[in-house]
């Protein structure tokens, strides 16, 4: 009966210490480290290829969002941006490894959506990051908002195009299906409401058919001003601008920063350009992600912005790290 | 009933105090402990980390100072005074080239060097790059801040250097003016632009724990480098500024902390930058949950050893109290029992003590009442014993009278001398014990009178081994159970009656049987008797005819307080047959008369 008594009052004891000491000194753990047997898998359109700096920068966000958190991440992905079977098997690789979380950059609007269903299926959370995909499971979007970087687009080039009389103008698309063209034409045709937008060319991804396909366009004297949705578009687009010095008399507002379109831009063959902020998306994806595992509520979309860069703001210091990624 | 145990006892009292005690000043040592082992960590840490910050400022500065001492060099080089004197040699342009791709070459930290010619010429280090043409020299802020400093050094901010046609870098640059040595003249600028992803890697590289970081402000507050300096223009991420900028204005404090984060600054002397240095809380200490299981983990087994300690230490303060209680409390049985010498600490041998004491003294006047009492009976019983029933007196004279007017003068001689030594015998000088030959005088004197008085009623045979005649017997042992005999045996039987009296020894006790063939008892009566005779009698009567049973009584009850209660009267009675009264007493022989 004493022993019984002792023990309880040992035991009550204990309980009470370790009830106090944790009240003490756990609080003191102000950020909740999130424990996780297997990483957060991340899964880009590409690793490799002419888009790199873009996902270079997004790859230093989540490194830096990962540090934050206390997040191990594993980051894959296709070598090229069109290779959209293999980054289907890539996702449906990392979900039989069941990860606690799945961001996912895809390459085509649908057809992932049938892994991002079954990764719901088998109650893996997954958010998008860059472009969205064809299907209600995400639990979040984590990019630009396409349509308002469309929008800035198209107001800047109908400001530039406002003393021309000729007005056509030519959207230069990357890829038909794809979320950010869509969404990126849908705010640049918005915006340009007015104007006479003789049509959507496409490139699929390649400077070269952007290049012809501007080539061709430009045969057509009334043209007036050119859309390219996206870095390799704006390229090809530049590209044909400056072979044929044809810049004074087409405006071009493009999308991203390569160090190729900056040079473009600094020449005044491009206008302006449209930039995202990677590194943003690459950190606060994982943000969104360390957020929705400690329980909290995250929003379905979360918008990393865009900046509309000319030649004039370039160099300003408030975008230079913006612009020109601090990598080697 | 928990309570009761808990609070109740002596034991659980001191258990229970000194528990509470214990926990709390294992729990408040823990807690000192852990507040100063974190606390000093923490500061050696910082001081650790202070060390580290000034060897980064050291290190940015003598990086810094490299690059500048370059410049000097070329800025010395007489090649290119004589250069910039004459801008369109072009042997000397040459000269002037393979230098500065020397130096870059030499030092891979070096991005590019120029020289600005006044009159618009422009030297790179790198004979295939190309002037951006969509730039003003006259525009940048090396040119200009060049200008101003009249041939000191200026260090630029990081910026995004674009002077090269196609590239674009990160850099810091250094810029002066070439003046003539001959006349003082303004000859042209000297450019070195350093790569800032060196100052990046050292600044990332000297840090503490996984989330520390350098960053670098000048003296109003403006970021020239930080890790992450998109998520601080997107307003991801703030710095507290001002508060920085108010610990390097005010050398009193080391650091400060703010949200869980140490930070410490350094100016660089010869760039004016404070490069801030962040420590996290969680760094210092990265196992707060660990340290605090251990902590927890030792509490519990101290508390665990010191519990049971704390039990045997409280059990044994009051053991020797218990003792003494468990044994204080059979007095409530009547039992004086003594303690004894006990081990324990001096009040409580005192308190023993003094209790056996008291033990002691009880027990004597028990023990004194004991006897009194019993002196008391004896005396009463002997006082009883000593008058011989008036009745039978009253009887026997009546014969004597009646035998002397019958003439039978023998007779009343006989009855006559049988009543004296009767008497005689009953007297015995007052003493209590009697040889059993003096008994057997004094029932044959008896018998002798009672045989006369009854004349033939009955006959009697005394048959006592000689051998027993000198072993002491209480006076008046027999005759009360003689008398008995006659009148519940024999006076009411119309039989002749026959007394026999024998002797026999059994386990070192004399047995004298005492044999009538009257009419017996009946088991009832028998039992009744029985249990009389142990009883203590309410009124010292004396013994009647009618009533034997007290005459048996006193004979017992005196052998039994002289000699012990293992002695005394046994019966043996069958109805119709008679009845057997055996005395025992001791076979001893009398030491001293009582």
């Amino acid at each position: 009966m004493k022993n019984l008594y002792l023990f309880l009052l040992s035991l009550m004891a204990t309980l009470v210490l370790f009830m106090i000491f944790s009240f003490f000194f756990y609080r003191q753990e102000a950020s909740k480290k999130i424990n996780l047997t297997l990483p957060i898998e991340v899964v880009l359109k590409s690793t490799a290829g002419q888009s790199m700096d873009f996902w270079n920068t997004v790859n230093r966000g989540i490194d830096e969002a990962a540090k934050e958190f206390g997040i191990q991440v594993n980051i894959s992905g296709p070598n090229f941006e069109k290779e959209i079977d293999r980054q289907i098997i890539i996702l449906e690789e990392k979900i039989k490894k069941n990860p606690p979380f799945i961001i996912l950059a895809t390459s085509d609007f649908r057809r992932l959506s049938e892994s991002v269903n079954k990764a719901n299926d088998l109650k893996i959370p997954v958010i998008t990051l860059d472009s969205d995909v064809d299907s209600v499971f995400p639990k979040s979007f984590v990019g630009t908002d396409n349509i308002i970087a469309g929008i800035k687009a198209g107001v800047k080039l109908k400001a530039l195009l406002k003393d021309d009389i000729k007005k056509e103008i030519a959207i230069v698309s990357h890829l038909k299906g794809t979320a950010s063209a869509i969404d990126r034409e849908t705010g640049a045709r918005k915006a340009l409401v007015g104007e006479k937008i003789i049509g959507t060319w496409y490139c699929d991804v390649e400077e070269d058919k952007a290049y012809k396909i501007t080539m061709d366009l430009m045969r057509n004297e009334k043209l007036g001003g050119i859309v390219a949705l996206n870095e390799i578009a704006t390229l090809g687009v530049a590209r044909a601008m400056s072979d044929i010095s044809a810049h004074k008399r087409i405006k071009v507002v493009g999308f991203d920063n390569s160090v190729r379109e900056l040079t473009y831009l600094e020449q005044g063959i491009i206008d302006a350009t449209v930039v995202q902020r990677p590194y943003n998306m690459g950190y606060l994806a994982i943000k969104t992600a360390a957020e929705y595992l400690s329980g909290e509520k995250i929003d379905k979309f979360i918008d990393t912005g865009s900046i509309l860069i000319t030649k004039d703001n370039m160099f300003k210091r408030k975008y230079q790290e913006l612009i020109f990624p601090f990598s080697n | 009933m928990i309570k009761k145990i808990v609070f109740g006892t002596l034991e659980s009292r001191i258990y229970f105090i000194f528990t509470l005690m214990l926990f709390i000043a294992i729990f408040i040592m823990q807690l000192v402990l852990f507040r100063f082992v974190t606390t000093t960590i923490t500061s050696s840490t910082l001081d650790n980390n202070n060390i580290l910050l000034k060897h980064l400022v050291s290190q940015i500065d003598s990086y810094l100072l490299g690059i500048e001492r370059v410049s000097q060099f070329i800025v010395e080089d007489a090649d290119i005074h004589e250069f910039l004197e004459n801008p369109n040699d072009l042997e000397s342009r040459k000269k002037i080239e393979l230098l500065l791709f020397n130096y870059k070459q030499a030092r891979a930290d070096i991005s590019n060097i120029l020289i600005y010619s006044h009159d618009g010429t422009i030297i790179l280090s790198d004979p295939e790059a190309k002037i951006n043409p969509w730039t003003t020299i006259k525009e940048y802020d090396w040119y200009n801040n060049a200008l101003k400093e009249n041939g000191n050094i200026t260090i630029s901010k990081s910026y995004v250097q674009n002077i090269i046609a196609n590239q674009y870098t990160w850099v810091v640059s250094i810029s002066r003016e070439v003046i003539s040595e001959k006349n003082g003249k303004s000859l042209g600028i000297l450019l070195v632009d350093m790569r800032f992803n060196r100052i990046d890697e050292l600044c990332g590289s000297l840090v503490i724990g996984e989330k520390g970081y350098n960053f670098i402000i000048d003296d109003i507050g403006n970021y020239i480098y930080h890790p992450t300096q998109q998520l601080i223009n997107s307003n991801l991420r703030s710095e507290p500024i001002s508060e920085i900028l108010n610990l390097i204005r005010n050398r009193g404090h080391k650091d400060i902390n703010i949200n869980n984060k140490y930070f410490m600054t350094e100016t660089s002397e010869l760039t004016g930058w404070n490069i801030v240095s962040v420590t996290h809380k969680n760094d210092i200490i990265t196992d707060w949950q660990n340290i605090q299981i251990i902590y927890t983990l030792v509490g519990l087994i101290l508390f665990l050893i010191v519990g049971p300690a704390t039990k045997i230490i409280s059990s044994g303060i009051t053991k020797p109290v218990r003792k003494l209680q468990k044994i204080m409390k059979t007095v409530e049985n009547g039992e004086f029992n003594l303690i004894g010498p006990i081990k324990a600490t001096d009040e409580i041998k005192t308190l023993a003590y003094d209790y056996d004491i008291m033990v002691g003294c009880i027990r004597e006047l028990i023990e004194k009442n004991d006897k009194d009492q019993e002196l008391k009976r004896k005396s009463d019983l002997i006082a009883l014993q000593a008058q011989i029933n008036p009745h039978f007196l009253y009887n026997t004279l009546d014969s004597i009278i009646w035998m002397g007017e019958m003439g039978q003068n023998k007779d009343v001689v006989k009855m006559t001398s049988a009543l004296s030594k009767l008497f005689r015998i009953a007297i015995s000088k007052g003493h209590e014990m009697i040889t059993i030959r003096d008994e057997i005088a004094h029932v044959q004197s008896y018998l002798t009178i009672q045989e006369m008085r009854y004349q033939d009623k009955f006959s009697y045979l005394i048959d006592i081994d000689s051998k027993f005649h000198t072993f002491p017997i209480l006076k008046i042992t027999l005759q009360p159970l003689i008398e008995n005999a006659i009148y519940h045996g024999i006076k009411e039987n119309n039989v002749k009656g026959f007394i026999k009296i024998t002797s026999r020894l059994e386990n070192d006790k004399i047995y004298i049987d005492v044999k009538d063939n009257g009419k017996g008892m009946t088991e009832d009566e028998l039992d009744r008797l029985i249990s009389s005779i142990d009883t203590e009698p309410e009124d010292m009567t004396l013994p009647t005819e009618s009533n034997p049973g007290i005459g048996l009584r006193n004979v017992h009850q005196r052998i039994g307080l002289y000699f012990g209660h293992e002695y005394g009267l046994n019966f043996k009675s069958k109805i119709g047959e008679g009845t057997t009264v055996s005395v025992s007493i001791p076979a001893k022989m009398m030491e001293k008369q009582i």
